[in-house]
């Protein structure tokens, strides 16, 4: 696979002439979205003016609000749109074919959600999935898929109000893991530790209901990270081994973000939440800027870099 | 009258509780030793074969040979304690890393494709003995922790538990094992 370098040369060197046509595009359209925004913002205003002050209240008033940030966005998207389809077909496309011609990318598609539910990473019930930008194929002939992810649940009060929460909204990963195993063993970001310290949050994370046997491991530092519950203790550690935990630790400090990560069903799930979708380009910052370049190339690489990075091309011999 | 009641009560819980998780804790520890104990018996059925394959080629090696299938019969010795079986395991494990070694000595060998599969055999093995340690380990110091610290110290003498010994590391297998020579 081509370096993080090497990819960022490709992105400079061989899109160069479009990201420039790109950028010209992005320009004219910037300033269309401000004129379109600022008179949006204008007619909003007079009609607000125009209603009956006696009539004004708080529940309406955000009925306002809401509904002023949803046309808002909607506007946005619509003209928007052609300019991201075509840094999707244009860039992304491209960068990704760069990395291995073979992986097919679906602008509209998303990891399914039988996949992310059997991931068990997240217990909560997922009564809505959608996501885009999907990546599949095959690395160094281990199999690899990823999409964006934002799922979510429903809630209802007792009023019969509906409201949405965020369950996970980020980077779904699978991969095809080297070695056989037929248990589950789920690895998550450690939280009740770092409040509530060793001894305590060590009680407190082994009687977590929801989730299988807690399983101590013997890296400090991989333990100061993470978590991890699974229905075998020998298999979670055969899984687990030293060296698997040193590279999962580095890749959690490449991500930069919260990691969870499980091995269930002869796969690996990796779950980065971000908070927010990827591959997105923003009309307010230019595609030529370094870090906004990298942000695109180098979470390409993260992904589609776990086939080496945690030696997944490695087959264990069984399994060949 | 009542405030007595509920002292004891919450005595009585006190004990218990900390009376099963003893005993919960030693049974863990069995548990795992039994699935330790699979996996080396795995290793264990492989050592014939491996010595027959390679000792007509090892002249130089035969008391290598002997000492493996010397151990391997101490193994199945019925009646063999706990920490007889990891003392066993250790030597086993040195034994049959000296062979492999040895191995690379003799081009012919590595050729052969009855060897190669054995060594693939062990090593795939060698590396649930792993996973099944570390368990095993962990089982240990759980258990040990418990029997060591306040309070359950007392109820755990009191019971006639003592400490379990665990098994040693090699120093190599921590190290970020090279996962291509292994496999290849």
């Amino acid at each position: 696979m081509k370096t993080l370098s090497q990819l960022t040369d490709f992105y400079y060197k061989n899109l160069f002439p479009t990201l420039e046509a790109l950028e010209l595009q992005r320009k004219n359209l910037r300033y269309r979205v401000i004129l379109v925004g600022l008179f949006f913002t204008l007619v909003c205003v007079v009609l607000v003016s125009l209603l009956p002050l006696e009539t004004m209240n708080i529940e309406l008033f955000s009925v306002i609000i809401f509904a002023y940030f949803a046309i808002g966005t909607l506007l946005y998207k619509f003209l928007t749109q052609e300019y991201t389809d075509e840094f999707k077909t244009k860039v992304l496309k491209p960068l990704i074919h760069a990395i291995d011609e073979k992986l097919i990318y679906t602008t509209e598609l998303h990891v399914s959600q039988r996949i992310f539910e059997r991931s068990e990473l997240f217990t909560s019930r997922v009564d809505k999935i959608s996501g885009n930008d999907h990546v599949m194929g095959l690395i160094d002939g281990t199999k690899i898929e990823f999409s964006d992810i934002h799922a979510q649940q429903r809630h209802k009060n007792s009023k019969g109000k509906e409201s949405w929460s965020t369950i996970f909204r980020g980077l779904f990963i699978v991969a095809d893991f080297n070695k056989n195993f037929i248990g589950r063993t789920v690895v998550l970001p450690e939280s009740a530790q770092n409040i509530f310290g060793d001894l305590i949050g060590n009680w407190l994370q082994s009687k977590n209901f929801l989730r299988e046997e807690l399983v101590k491991l013997d890296d400090s530092a991989f333990e100061k990270e993470f978590v991890v519950y699974a229905t075998d203790q020998i298999e979670a550690r055969y899984i687990l081994s030293h060296s698997l935990m040193q590279r999962l630790l580095t890749f959690k400090k490449k991500a930069n973000h919260p990691l969870y990560i499980s091995f269930i069903g002869g796969s690996i799930h990796m779950a980065i939440d971000y908070g927010k979708d990827l591959f997105e380009p923003s009309i307010f910052h230019s595609l030529l800027k370094y870090k906004i370049a990298m942000e695109y190339v180098s979470t390409l690489h993260l992904a589609l870099g776990i086939v080496e990075e945690l030696k997944l091309n490695q087959k264990i011999w069984s399994k060949r | 009258m009542p405030i007595s009641l509920i002292v004891l009560v919450i005595v009585t819980l006190i004990l218990v509780l900390m009376y099963n998780s003893l005993v919960s804790k030693k049974n863990q520890v069995e548990n795992i030793f039994a699935s330790v104990d699979t996996t080396l018996k795995k290793r264990y059925d492989l050592i014939p074969n491996l010595v027959a394959s390679v000792s007509k080629y090892m002249e130089h090696e035969k008391s290598l040979l002997e000492e493996v299938t010397k151990l391997r019969a101490d193994a199945n010795k019925p009646n063999i304690s706990d920490a007889q079986k990891i003392q066993l395991d250790a030597k086993v494990s040195s034994a049959l890393g000296s062979i492999m070694i040895a191995v690379e000595n003799y081009p012919d060998l590595k050729a052969n494709e009855n060897v190669m599969h054995l060594q693939h055999s062990l090593t795939e093995i060698e590396e649930q003995i792993s996973a099944a340690r570390r368990a095993y380990n962990q089982a240990v110091t759980d258990y040990n922790n418990a029997i060591e610290m306040i309070p359950t110290n007392f109820m755990a003498s009191a019971m006639n538990y003592t400490r379990k010994e665990v098994f040693v590391i090699v120093e190599s297998e921590r190290k970020n094992v090279n996962v291509k020579e292994l496999f290849n």
